[in-house]
């Protein structure tokens, strides 16, 4: 069984938002409903100023909030490490939603569900890689499997620094990002 | 129930208690089962979501478009797309599209007609106005230069030399200077270069996909990027350096580098013997260019140009000076003199024809369909005064002066006007004056939505099919980034048309036959594109499946040459430093300082200047409901603004402001920025939809166009875009 992980190299990104629209025409989602979006932070004073662009989505937790306060079970953890929604079972109550530290989830307005980054589950299985990851210009984003010794996010992970958003939070993210 | 919207998690989330129990729709493991069940199908086209035509494939479900990727091999997009690829592929579905051929009613009031008495009508009023005014009344205006083959045919029949593009809103100064300076377009080879600078150029807002991968190769190569530009604009965030400089005098800070690289000894003396004229006609004019001087006009301290000068000297001929797009080159009364230095910058630093310097592109000659051409007819001198002795004898007739049409409407010069996918009512200068094009005796527009222009002044709406409906002809692929390898490549046909539109050769062979042009109309897509791809040796079944297809003669290195001799297509064979046709014609051959045109003065004045969001194609994709809504998720609509001077008025982030011109006066929200040089606001140049009928559009932020006359620049006939001036005040006034 794989072992998904992500690792965001966020100095990379210009943001284009190609991997939002890649992912909505993935998952067909209304042009309003987006699993992934940018955090822009400026900072530094004119003429030195600078702007950093931190893409964020569901961080496929280990311990994942939203999944414990779910009390009927939708919200589960599959053996490869991605957290989805069973839909049969959600009720709609929304204490994902609030559980979530990353605010990572939206509602989906037509299903009633409180949707998220699937990790593209359902392709990633056939080799693929999610379409946030494949569509990006500036190869911002790495996808893999941490069980496979060969990969090259094995390799990223093993020669870089890396980091977690917020880790006080206990929340053990399957996405990690690049220590520049 | 409370709404709950998705904060910054950053600031952290409020709790709040909010239950609402809603029946289930669908599983996602029915979803899976459901999509795997669909007949999938894969096909290759070009995208249509800027001029760059990356390759792409899109993935059908049961016929109908599910998604877009980048085509892997086409030199473009390599596999990527950014955002406007997704989006464009989605808009197909646009309710917002003109369903049909619309014959105007009234004031924005138009009723469907057929595509017959569409022809019919066209046919008969456009024979009645060559006949009464010759054809040199009639103008085909387009974006360019994607309609001109077929475009010609009918002005060649009508007799008419008016083929006009929308290019004095974007490259024109460029386009102009290099066919005199080198008589050819080079291109930053940027993978191989080990000095890059970028200025105002957004790499990071006007994408090609494969040249953003390239830049950043390069930089993991361990080579410096350095970006000039009033905002700290996208490719600034990978960028080593972000060098703000004061709008309207890039020139000066050219000026200044070159004095740096000759100064110091510091330039190719070997490339400027052998490949250069005119270089002491320049150097003579400009000795008193120094770094101190230019630090007066463009705020760039001296010792930062000496800096960049001497890095980009020490990377030679690995280094260059972006050759640039549309930034820059359709904005001030010194767009050409700066698009001339860019030349003599790269020529100093003698990297032409070479690696990681300037490169061609790498072209493919293709075959054409032998056509019987019309009678040739006299044509009289343009109307617009592109190329014609004692107007704008400099300006490219290729290109145009689209910006001046109104005006001929006005004084009964122009009597028809085609229109194909160009909205100079929102992308031209100054819309109000743009709507006097409705007063022509006939107003074609060929759009694919209801854009401004369709909607103001057409008399008759012929809908275009949408570029996922029509197959074009094949393109030889290149340009703004290097390749090795020459590409052919093809936008086909992907979908069953979701309306009742045609492609453009159908709506002009409906047209023709009406005034008795058939015949020179008399050939099908499918024999061009035979023809075209003969000497390539491929069949057509196998252009269709790949869609893009590579071939092996390689770019090579070094200068033209012919019998040991410099063989540019200039006067001299080589880089012309001193430009002959600017000199007969009374302007300066060489660039020499010229100050902008205006300059803010008092504490409310700013210049206002424009850019191209990283999701948005101006306003072509301004009535994308997928790229909107990335508008409406990060505010992008608002104006950018310095901290300091927000301050100084009292603005707040956020706050609501007036805008003020000549021209108009508007409202907007401001972004406060630490990001901005003072002396200006920026605005994206996506916004300010006013036709109705493109809803998504509609009435959403404000654009530069609204605050600018329409001007032309003397020597390559750009409109000057940043050429104005505006107040800004807080609130509603």
């Amino acid at each position: 069984m794989a072992n998904y992980v992500m690792l965001i190299d966020a100095s990379r990104c210009t943001g284009c938002s190609a991997c939002r629209v890649a992912c909505q025409m993935q998952w067909q989602l209304k042009p309003d409903m987006a699993f992934n979006w940018l955090e822009h932070r400026e900072y530094g004073e004119f003429p030195h100023a600078k702007l950093a662009i931190t893409p964020v989505q569901c961080q496929h937790c280990d311990n994942a909030p939203c999944q414990k306060v779910c009390p009927t079970r939708a919200t589960y953890k599959r053996s490869d490490g991605i957290v989805l929604i069973d839909h049969k079972k959600c009720i709609g109550c929304k204490y994902c939603m609030l559980a979530c530290p990353y605010e990572a989830r939206t509602m989906d307005n037509e299903k009633h569900v409180p949707e998220k980054c699937k990790f593209c589950a359902g392709f990633v299985e056939k080799g693929e890689v999610p379409a946030c990851v494949s569509t990006c210009m500036n190869e911002v984003r790495l996808f893999g499997d941490l069980d496979d010794p060969n990969s090259k996010i094995n390799r990223v992970m093993a020669a870089n620094n890396v980091y977690q958003l917020m880790p006080e939070k206990g929340t053990k993210p399957r996405i990690y990002y690049l220590k520049r | 129930m409370q709404k709950i919207t998705r904060r910054t998690f950053l600031k952290g989330a409020a709790a709040a208690g909010a239950v609402g129990a809603i029946p289930v729709y669908v599983g996602f493991n029915q979803f899976v089962q459901m999509a795997e069940k669909s007949e999938i199908t894969i096909k290759p086209t070009l995208c249509n979501g800027c001029t760059n035509m990356c390759g792409m494939f899109v993935y059908l479900k049961n016929g109908r478009v599910w998604k877009a990727e980048g085509h892997p091999i086409h030199l473009k997009s390599r596999g990527k797309l950014c955002a406007r690829g997704h989006g464009m592929v989605a808009d197909v579905y646009n309710p917002d599209r003109v369903p049909g051929p619309m014959k105007r009613v009234g004031e924005m009031k138009f009723e469907p007609i057929t595509w017959e008495q569409a022809f019919e009508e066209i046919g008969e009023k456009l024979k009645n106005i060559v006949d009464n005014y010759t054809g040199n009344a009639v103008v085909w205006m387009e974006h360019g230069v994607r309609g001109k083959r077929y475009a010609d045919i009918l002005l060649d029949f009508i007799g008419s030399p008016n083929y006009i593009t929308h290019y004095a809103t974007c490259f024109t100064s460029k386009t102009n200077v290099w066919a005199n300076m080198v008589g050819d377009n080079l291109y930053g080879d940027h993978e191989n270069s080990k000095y890059m600078l970028f200025v105002g150029r957004n790499f990071a807002g006007g994408i090609i996909p494969n040249g953003m991968n390239k830049v950043l190769k390069a930089k993991e190569k361990g080579a410096k990027l350095v970006v000039v530009d009033p905002r700290y604009c996208e490719l600034a965030i990978v960028a080593d350096e972000w060098v703000p400089i004061r709008p309207g005098t890039d020139l000066a800070f050219f000026l200044a580098l070159a004095h740096v690289l000759i100064a110091e000894n510091l330039y190719s003396r070997s490339f400027v013997r052998s490949y250069v004229e005119g270089f002491d006609e320049f150097w003579n004019a400009n000795r008193n260019c120094t770094p101190e001087w230019a630090e007066e006009i463009t705020g760039i301290p001296a010792d930062k140009t000496r800096q960049i000068a001497r890095e980009m000297a020490g990377a030679a001929p690995e280094s260059f000076l972006e050759t640039g797009y549309h930034g820059l080159n359709a904005h001030y009364r010194n767009s050409v003199q700066q698009a001339q230095m860019n030349v003599i910058i790269n020529a100093l630093l003698g990297n032409m024809f070479k690696k990681g310097g300037l490169l061609p592109a790498a072209e493919l000659k293709l075959g054409s369909l032998d056509l019987v051409a019309p009678p040739a007819k006299t044509k009289g001198p343009r109307v617009d005064g592109a190329g014609v002795e004692g107007k704008y004898p400099t300006v490219e007739p290729s290109r145009g002066i689209p910006q001046l049409v109104p005006q001929l409407v006005e004084e009964g010069k122009v009597k028809a006007l085609f229109i194909y996918h160009y909205n100079p009512l929102r992308t031209g200068p100054d819309p109000e004056y743009q709507k006097k094009m409705k007063n022509a005796e006939l107003v074609v527009s060929i759009p694919t939505d209801w854009n401004e222009t369709s909607l103001h002044t057409a008399h008759y709406i012929l809908p275009e099919s949408y570029f996922l409906e029509r197959t074009e002809l094949p393109v030889s692929t290149g340009g703004n980034i290097t390749h090795e390898h020459p590409q052919v490549a093809w936008r086909q046909q992907v979908i069953e048309p979701v309306h009742n539109a045609k492609p453009l050769l159908e709506i002009l062979q409906g047209i023709a036959a009406k005034i008795g042009a058939r015949r020179y109309f008399d050939f099908t897509v499918e024999q061009q594109v035979k023809a075209m791809i003969k000497p390539l040796g491929i069949t057509v079944e196998r252009l269709a499946k790949a869609g893009c297809l590579e071939f092996p003669a390689a770019v090579e290195e070094g200068f033209p040459l012919f019998n040991g001799k410099p063989n540019l297509k200039t006067p001299s064979g080589k880089v012309e430093f001193s430009v002959g046709n600017y000199k007969v014609n009374g302007f300066s051959g060489v660039p020499r300082w010229i100050p902008p045109q205006v300059m803010p003065q008092g504490d409310d004045e700013f210049r206002l200047i424009h850019g191209k969001q990283p999701w948005h194609s101006h306003h072509i994709t301004c009535n994308n409901p997928y790229l909107m809504a990335i508008t409406q998720a990060y505010n992008g609509t608002w104006m950018w603004i310095n901290s300091d001077r927000a301050k100084k008025l009292g603005i707040k982030n956020g706050d609501m402001v007036t805008v003020e011109s000549s021209k108009a006066k508007k409202q907007i929200n401001v972004r406060v920025t630490e990001l901005l040089h003072p002396d200006c606001v920026w605005i994206p140049s996506a916004y300010g939809g006013f036709s109705e009928k493109a809803r998504t559009a509609y009435g959403v932020g404000i654009n530069y166009n609204d605050f600018i006359p329409a001007m032309v620049e003397p020597i390559a006939g750009s409109v000057m875009g940043q050429e104005v001036i505006v107040k800004v005040k807080k609130g509603r006034v």
